[in-house]
């Protein structure tokens, strides 16, 4: 299974979804397969499950997505018994474990090709829903599945390297401006203001 | 803290529009937590980091909550990376409510906190974010108020070092 696959079939989900995105590879394949406003990147690894997190308590009604590395769940282990406390309803986490750090350029093995294991990792945290998922029909059964469920989600997705998003073009929205259309979106969908935008 | 003082300081989040608080506790502040969790108008989310704590709160800000964090000084240098991505670069206010450990105004200092304060200012001034330094309750509110209205403004967090009265 690859990443970019499975990416295929979840944009083809997206309707008013909130999708948090961290940097990796992930982000760039996202940024191409789906222009939802929806869609947020969080610039730097290890904030994606954090910010979309509060995303999910702030707006419990509506379903929040974050899209997220093996690299950047080991860097922010402490998310997992916050979230296995917190259980939000609305949150699907789709974690891609290629088990390398391929943004690196030396694809250097992340502690997921040793013998950490980021289910069993997530389940001892309290994240009861905790599945590994190894192929793509078990993708588009359980992981899609979740995004109908009113249940906190974490799939761990073993996925191969792939090169592919090195082929994309990078987006060229800035994260200010990502921000503001993903606020403005909620300001529209929600019929609320987001109160520190603001009037100037 | 005296009580009182402790309920000024939670009744003056609550007049700043504040409405969730993630927090890990620490001593010189504690009071405030069975206040806000007893607070009906205030969402209180205890996290394991203070890392995690920024960026819970950065997306509660962006889902139109006014966040706060409550964190010991500590916190500031173990969520620098998170004040800098999810705060600085993505532009997103949080109100920082810290306990000022070890500052020259730490009522408590001693030799296991000063350098510990010592370096709180010059790692918010590295990093860009402004800070103002309590050390009494007089006019709490408004400036809370000012400083909430600072960090919207600025699309930062902007954070408040807690010590002198609220250390004794």
């Amino acid at each position: 299974m690859i990443r970019h696959e499975c990416l295929e079939l979840l944009a083809g989900k997206i309707s008013n979804q909130l999708v948090v995105t961290s940097q990796s590879g992930q982000r760039i394949e996202w940024a191409h397969l789906s222009k939802h406003e929806g869609n947020l990147l969080v610039g730097m690894m290890g904030c994606a499950i954090g910010v979309a997190t509060g995303l999910a308590l702030a707006l419990p009604h509506r379903k929040v997505i974050a899209l997220d590395s093996d690299g950047s769940v080991l860097l922010s282990l402490f998310n997992l018994p916050t979230l296995g406390n917190l259980r939000p309803k609305n949150l699907v986490v789709y974690v891609f474990d290629n088990g390398v750090y391929s943004g690196s350029r030396i694809s250097y093995p992340t502690a997921t090709a040793g013998n950490t294991n980021l289910e069993a990792v997530a389940r001892g945290a309290g994240i009861e829903n905790a599945h590994t998922i190894v192929d793509i029909a078990d993708f588009k059964k359980k992981g899609l599945d979740a995004l109908s469920r009113n249940e906190l989600a974490f799939f761990v997705c073993k996925v191969d390297e792939s090169l592919m998003h090195r082929e994309i073009p990078r987006p060229n929205t800035d994260l200010a401006e990502n921000k503001y259309t993903f606020v403005r979106y909620l300001e529209r969908t929600e019929e609320k203001t987001i109160p520190f935008i603001g009037r100037g | 803290m005296k009580d009182e003082l402790a309920k000024t300081l939670v009744q003056s989040l609550k007049s700043a529009g504040i409405n969730f608080v993630t927090y890990l506790p620490e001593t010189r502040l504690s009071q405030i937590v069975p206040l806000i969790r007893d607070d009906p108008d205030i969402e209180l989310i205890a996290v394991s980091s203070e890392q995690e704590a920024v960026t819970i709160a950065a997306g509660a800000t962006l889902g139109g909550k006014q966040a706060a964090v409550y964190m010991e000084n500590t916190g500031i240098y173990v969520s620098s990376y998170s004040l800098l991505t999810a705060g600085k670069q993505l532009g997103v206010p949080v109100l920082l409510i810290v306990g000022y450990l070890g500052g020259v105004p730490d009522q408590r200092n001693s030799f296991l906190y000063a350098t510990i304060g010592k370096h709180t200012v010059p790692v918010l001034d590295g990093m860009g974010i402004d800070h103002t330094v309590l050390e009494n309750g007089v006019n709490l509110e408004g400036k809370i108020q000012d400083a909430v209205r600072a960090a919207n403004a600025l699309r930062a967090p902007y954070a408040l070092l807690f010590a002198g009265e609220f250390s004794v």
